[in-house]
């Protein structure tokens, strides 16, 4: 067992450096070196390097590919940690309205900004939205956790439409954002509802990390507290499990990385709900195991969705949300029909 | 060991433990008999710490239970609940090996995979390993919690105490009384164990003592040859029984349905 999740650890680790390497080599613009030239030059201290070269390189790709690792690691991380909660592979962030919880707020925020932003110091508004989304994500959270969690016991029906009833308020509430919205902030939300990595930079990525960063060290230790939750709450307040501390940090913490990620990236569907479905098919609902590997595999789906929409309708390009939706979906219905049979 | 001083529990205005006392000395093997709803699964669940205690009712190693640290008590105590899970999609070792987890943060030692392997052998559960949880038989999945139960005690702590709720359901008869010798060998080692039963022959045959409820009364706390006379039980029970003797160990034998006369 051990040596199998050392193998694919290792294999996975493997395809997502070969994954950045691709990334950082294709794309729309024509290096006037290569980009292999641009490193070694780099390496050898050489002065011939074309500073637009030199951009591209590190000033847009390298960020994004940096920001698509830790955004995908945030999500499913993120989707893992709640399926476990809710006891249901279903409960991915997205599904369940946290994501829409989060986009309204942000939505909000930016509309409602402009009247606000005057009174507000400078270095807040940036973060304002990030801060706003993730409190849009608590709330969302709290808000669909009580709704379905009697004594411990997750309705998986009243979950799901919890998440339909705020997605569709969300909807409604951007639509009627868009109506009022003048041009710049029509372009904002259109960003924010089907998803980019397209804004990335350092100083995003800096915030990014440091949040990712928090919230999976919080988490990925949760392995064995998600396994034991499986046996019912009491058993595992037997094996020495504090449950309702466990809850608590998963709820804050995916909370305040969906938040986070969704302020950055906008909404990127589906990421929760791919990656621990495809480690699940390996090592069932070990969480021990499909947490430190959904890091690994959420960095992956997000570095080859985003070359994806690079490279796919270049000099265009597509959002990354389709990207991810085109490949949740097949999922979400498989997750289905398997949950059918167990009715 | 265990002390339990006037417990009271009660759930909207419906009293299920009523003013309940007794103490479990090491190396005790407690049954808890009584009709439905006379409260022993309550009280089981009261004592292993999982209600909220209120007063300050129930000891452990002359320490109240609601005390104890959280991480400490699991390797003292472990409980195994009635109700099992029916959803818990791992593989049987994983499911034994959560036994393991007050005892390492990530990976576990070779300590605990050898506990895993003893009590799975002893369980008759090591040819499951590599199955699936969700496609066991009750009784499968009963042996395969117990092996984990008796995993969590694996230590070298003295007079651990292990609390079971109807480890005998589903099982068959070879199976039920491996069950009882594996814990009548563990109360040998000082440990003590309370187990609720529904057999009453069984608890005759295996227990030190036994613990007789009745709407959340406590009505006797003895022997067996002291609580199972046809009095009480007849009494208890609401339902007429003979007491003669097990020819083979001199225990009471209860037969139900018919008076002597």
């Amino acid at each position: 067992m051990q040596k199998k999740v050392q193998l694919y650890r290792l294999l996975l680790i493997l395809l997502l450096i070969t994954l950045v390497v691709i990334s950082l080599f294709v794309g729309a613009y024509n290096f006037e070196n290569s980009v292999l030239n641009t490193f070694l030059n780099l390496f050898t201290g050489s002065e011939r390097i074309s500073a637009s070269d030199h951009f591209v390189l590190f000033q847009l790709r390298m960020p994004r590919i940096i920001m698509a690792i830790l955004i995908g690691s945030a999500l499913a991380v993120a989707g893992t940690c709640l399926q476990g909660m809710f006891k249901n592979p279903l409960a991915s962030p997205d599904l369940i309205g946290i994501t829409s919880g989060a986009v309204l707020f942000a939505a909000v925020t930016i509309v409602l900004g402009a009247s606000i932003r005057p009174f507000i110091p400078e270095a807040l508004h940036y973060s304002l939205i990030s801060i706003m989304a993730f409190v849009g994500a608590i709330l969302t959270m709290s808000f669909v956790y009580k709704m379905s969690t009697t004594n411990g016991r997750t309705n998986i029906v009243i979950l799901l439409l919890s998440g339909v009833a705020i997605t569709a308020l969300t909807g409604a509430a951007t639509g009627m954002l868009t109506y009022l919205s003048t041009d710049e902030e029509l372009r904002n939300l259109t960003f924010w509802t089907l998803g980019s990595l397209a804004g990335a930079n350092w100083t995003k990525n800096l915030v990014l990390a440091i949040v990712v960063i928090t919230g999976l060290l919080f988490l990925v230790g949760k392995g064995k507290a998600l396994n034991a939750m499986m046996l019912g709450e009491r058993d595992a307040q037997h094996l020495g499990i504090d449950v309702e501390k466990t809850k608590k940090q998963i709820v804050i913490f995916s909370a305040l990385m969906v938040g986070t990620a969704v302020s950055f990236a906008g909404t990127i569907g589906f990421v929760g709900l791919i990656v621990p479905y495809i480690l699940r098919l390996l090592f069932k609902s070990n969480y021990t195991v499909i947490l430190p590997l959904s890091i690994i595999l959420g960095s992956i789906i997000m570095v080859l969705a985003d070359t994806i929409s690079r490279v796919i309708v270049q000099p265009a390009e597509l959002p990354i949300g389709i990207l991810t939706a085109i490949m949740g979906a097949p999922v979400f219905i498989a997750i289905l029909i398997r949950f059918k049979k167990t009715l | 060991m265990l002390k339990a001083k006037n417990v009271r529990f009660a759930v909207k205005n419906h009293l299920l433990l009523d003013e309940i006392s007794f103490a479990a000395e090491k190396g005790e093997f407690i049954a808890i008999l009584g009709p439905n709803g006379a409260g022993k699964s309550t009280l089981l669940s009261y004592i292993s710490n999982e209600l909220e205690q209120k007063n300050k009712t129930v000891l452990f190693k002359e320490k109240l239970i609601s005390q104890w640290d959280k991480r400490e008590l699991p390797l003292h105590k472990a409980k195994f609940s009635q109700h099992q899970a029916g959803d818990i999609t791992l593989e049987i070792k994983d499911v034994v090996m959560m036994g393991r987890y007050p005892y390492f943060d990530n990976t576990p030692s070779e300590k605990d995979g050898q506990a895993v392997e003893k009590w799975m052998e002893a369980t008759d559960t090591t040819h499951l390993k590599n199955r699936s949880y969700e496609h066991l038989s009750g009784g499968e999945r009963q042996r395969v919690h117990l092996a984990r139960v008796l995993t969590q005690l694996e230590n070298n702590i003295e007079n651990k105490i292990i609390l079971l709720d109807e480890p005998l359901n589903n099982l068959d008869v070879s199976h039920q009384f491996k069950t009882l010798e594996i814990i009548k060998n563990l109360t040998e080692k000082n440990n003590t164990a309370i187990v609720v039963l529904h057999d009453i022959n069984l608890a005759s045959q295996f227990a030190d003592k036994i613990l007789l409820l009745k709407k959340g009364k406590l009505v006797a706390y003895d022997t067996p040859a002291n609580v199972l006379t046809e009095e009480m039980i007849s009494e208890v029970y609401n339902f007429p029984c003979y007491v003669s003797v097990n020819p083979i160990n001199q225990q009471p034998l209860i037969l139900f349905g018919q008076n002597k006369k």
